[in-house]
This record gives structure tokens, sequence and C-alpha cells, in this order.
């Protein structure tokens, strides 16, 4: 690496800014060219802009937490939709990551409440059931009288393996396990739906 | 750089970034290779939601001549995996044979039969009348025999002894009556007179060494028709396990999965 490029050890500027970029460049999308276009701006901002990102980041990182029920990100002990009146508790929505249930809130489709598993089962990277939420969402579902669980796990075969997974553990159970429709989305034409798309929604269609 | 076009079943995923990922794929005509899909977790783009894994698709990829990840350009999907009913056993059988086709061939190495008898294992996985635990040993014997991991079954690998009349005698260290043993470092079988204590290895009945010559051979129609008894079952699974840790150096991570005994 030249040494006058930005982000080298011994760059012009100093450490700390190689430090910045370094940083930087481990986020995700953020490329080499990027995390210097990004601590360029950083150094030419005003002071008080870059401090109250840097200071963003120190908050969230150490407020936000794991919901103790639903297990999705938030700054109290229970998150706002666990702990809202109107929602649906015998309805639990499973999903794999807190950005799905932000994903399913933006629908406005969903009145019940939510799981976060933490991932999914994927046996070839070494993900086991004990690696998320699975014993604590069984627990719920046994204590709290959940009646149904809509599985919204990706719809991959790790997903598809993950709800299967659940149903089979929650199989003697007296409550209703239902998978997220899949198909072709409302408004596009079937001419130019895809073989796998018409094939999941023939497979998944309802009577009218 | 070329482009490529082959057919291929998707083996292994990584997250590269937001939207891409790296993905092993085990093809027809170049065997074991990783190449980079950019984009591949949007909705819309040239993937037809074809790659997961497991799935078998058409694929047209770049080659990197410096032995670079390749660019993956497109994929159409021509099968997806889906087991059958609520039965586990299928998914996970699909997982270790992805795990096997991974750890037991070799980059850019070309193996259509390899191909050929994992595109049949998947659809013995799908298909709801065949034994989801007859396909997967069925797989493991096929995949050793042809990576070369798989001994000769008829004699001892030691003296050269004809097993096809076993003697059943026995010393110490050596099977009972009717038993023959595997010898797990040499992936052959060994005669009574040759069995040493201090070798790793496994007892077989001759009904499961008759039932493994006969999977070794690769003979699909033959194939077909052998039935395996749960022992038989069991017996060729644990000799299968055994040289495929051997070669693998460990043993197979999604194996405690697979409820096989």
């Amino acid at each position: 690496m030249s040494p006058d490029r930005p982000g080298s050890p011994d760059h012009p500027c100093g450490p700390s800014v190689s430090r910045l970029i370094e940083q930087f460049s481990r986020l995700p999308g953020i490329g080499r060219k990027s995390a210097e276009r990004l601590t360029n701006h950083i150094l030419n901002c005003p002071a008080g802009d870059a401090l109250a990102l840097a200071d963003a980041i120190r908050t969230v990182r150490e407020q936000v937490r794991r919901c103790s029920v639903c297990f999705t990100l938030t700054e109290d002990d229970v998150c706002r939709i666990c702990r809202d009146p109107r929602r649906d508790r015998t309805s639990v929505c499973v999903v794999e990551q807190p950005r799905d249930v932000v994903a399913l809130e933006s629908s406005g489709a969903f009145q019940g409440v939510y799981h976060v598993l933490g991932g999914r089962i994927a046996p070839l990277e070494g993900i086991g059931p004990e690696d998320l939420t699975i014993d604590q969402l069984i627990r719920r579902v046994r204590q709290d009288g959940v009646r149904e669980l809509v599985m919204a796990t990706n719809p991959t075969v790790d997903g598809d393996g993950t709800a299967l997974f659940i149903t089979n553990l929650l199989q003697n159970d007296d409550v209703t396990i239902t998978r997220l429709a899949r198909g072709i989305a409302s408004g596009s034409v079937l001419e130019f739906a895809n073989r796998e798309m018409l094939a999941d929604a023939l497979r998944g269609r309802r009577e009218l | 750089m070329s482009q490529e076009k082959t057919e291929a079943i998707v083996i292994r995923q990584a997250e590269f970034s937001e939207s891409s990922r790296v993905v092993t794929l085990f093809s027809k005509d170049f065997g074991k290779l990783s190449v980079l899909a950019k984009g591949v977790k949007r909705l819309k783009g040239p993937f037809d939601a074809g790659i997961d894994l497991l799935s078998r698709c058409h694929v047209v990829f770049i080659r990197r001549s410096s032995g670079a990840l390749g660019i993956l350009t497109e994929a159409r999907l021509a099968a997806r995996f889906q087991p059958p009913g609520p039965d586990l056993m299928s998914l996970y059988g699909g997982y270790y044979l992805a795990e096997l086709l991974n750890g037991l061939t070799e980059d850019d190495d070309p193996a259509p039969l390899v191909y050929e008898l994992a595109v049949r294992s998947l659809d013995g996985l799908m298909s709801d009348v065949q034994d989801s635990l007859s396909v997967i040993v069925e797989f493991e014997i096929g995949i050793l025999r042809l990576s070369g991991h798989l001994g000769d079954l008829t004699e001892c690998t030691a003296c050269g002894t004809s097993f096809l009349e076993p003697s059943g005698a026995h010393t110490d260290g050596s099977p009972a009556p009717g038993r023959l043993v595997h010898w797990v470092s040499q992936g052959g079988l060994l005669c009574p007179s040759c069995c040493r204590p201090e070798y790793r290895k496994r007892s077989m009945s001759a009904g499961s060494v008759a039932a493994l010559r006969q999977l070794g051979r690769m003979d699909r129609q033959m194939s077909a028709r052998v039935r395996l008894t749960k022992q038989q079952i069991r017996e060729c699974h644990q000799f299968a396990v055994s040289a495929i840790a051997h070669v693998l150096g460990r043993r197979p991570k999604t194996l405690r999965y697979l409820d096989i005994g």
C-alpha cells in the first residue's frame, strides 16, 4: 500500500484517520473507497454533527437490547409491540431476524405479536436449534395460550426446514400453524410471472 | 476470462455483502466451483429465484483464469429441492449430501458421474415412494466409489484372500463367525487372520458386505432392486461414515441430524 493512500498505517493525516477508515470499511456494503469518502465527510463536516453521530452509535449500542418476550430489538425490557394492549397475543408471527418484524409491520396487515428466532436452522453452517430461541417459543406457546403460529421464516430450504422443525415439535399441541403464502404478487401479470412463482401460487390457491 | 454454461446443484452459500453471496456449485461439466452471485438476494434479477440450497439450475458464469472467484451472471431454475411431507429426514439427507459433495470433491475437477448420482439421490429424497435412508446410504457408497475411496470389497485388503465365501473363523480381535471387518484407515475389508487388535476397525455382517458390493457396482438398475434391511442400512452407513470421516479428517457435521443408528 502506498504511504500517501488514506487508510494505510502511515497515512499522512495520522493514525486516527487510518483507524476511522478501517472501522468504516468493516460495515456491510462499505468498501475501501466509500470508507475514505465517509472519513473525508466526517473530517469536513461541523464538529457537532460528527460528535452527534458518534454519540448516536454509542447510545444505540448501550441502550438497545433484546425484548424479553419476543427477542426483537428494543430500548426497554419489553418492546412496544409486546406492550400494546390492542395486539392479539394469541397469534404469534415467527420470524428469523428483527428486520423481518420491521418489514412485516410496514405492511400493517398483522395485528398479532412476534417471535424472533435469531436466525434459522442451517446445518451446513453449524447453526442448530439450540442456537435459536426455539425453546422460548415453545414455552411461550404452551404458557401464554397461543392459538396460531404464523411461520414467516424466509421461503428457502433453511427457512422451510426451520418452520417444519418447529411444526413437528408442536404437533401434539392445540395450536394452528400456518405458513406465509407465496406466489404471484398483486398487480402483476401472469404472463410475466416465472415458473416457480406460478407453481407456488397454484399450490397455495384458496377457495373464494 | 471466459463465459461458461452448465447445469449445477447449489451446495453451499455464504454471505458476501448485503445483497450478494458466494455460491458453491457442483456442476455437471466443471465439477465444484465457487462463484460470486451479485444481487442474488434481490427479488428481481438474473437469477430467477434459482439460487437456493440444493436447487438444480442452468447457470452461466464467467471464469477467471487467475484462479480468482468467478462471477455468476445468470441462473434458471431446473428443479427446486422440496422434500415430501413433514418428515425432516429427507431434508437433512439433502444437507448431508451437499456436505459430502463439498468435502469429497475437488474444485474444477469434472465428475459427471458424481453429478448424475447427486441428481438421482436428490430426486430420490424428494420422492414419497423411495426410502430416504436407502437413498442416503446409496449416495454415500456411490460417492466413495466414484471418488476412489472405496476399497475392493471382494478380497482382504492385507493378504488378498477372497471374501466371496467368508470363512467366519475368529481369533483375538477378529470378527465373530459370519461377520467381516472394515479396516477404516485402508477403506477395505480384512480377513480374520489379518485382523489385529490395534487396527481401527468395524465389524460387519456378511449380508451387509454383500449389500455394499451391490451398491458399489453403481449399476442403476441393480441398485434400484436392492432392498436393504434396517441392519444393513445401519451397517452400510457406519461403514461409509468411517470411510468419509477418515477422508475428511472429521465427522460430517450434518450427521447429527440424521437418525440412522
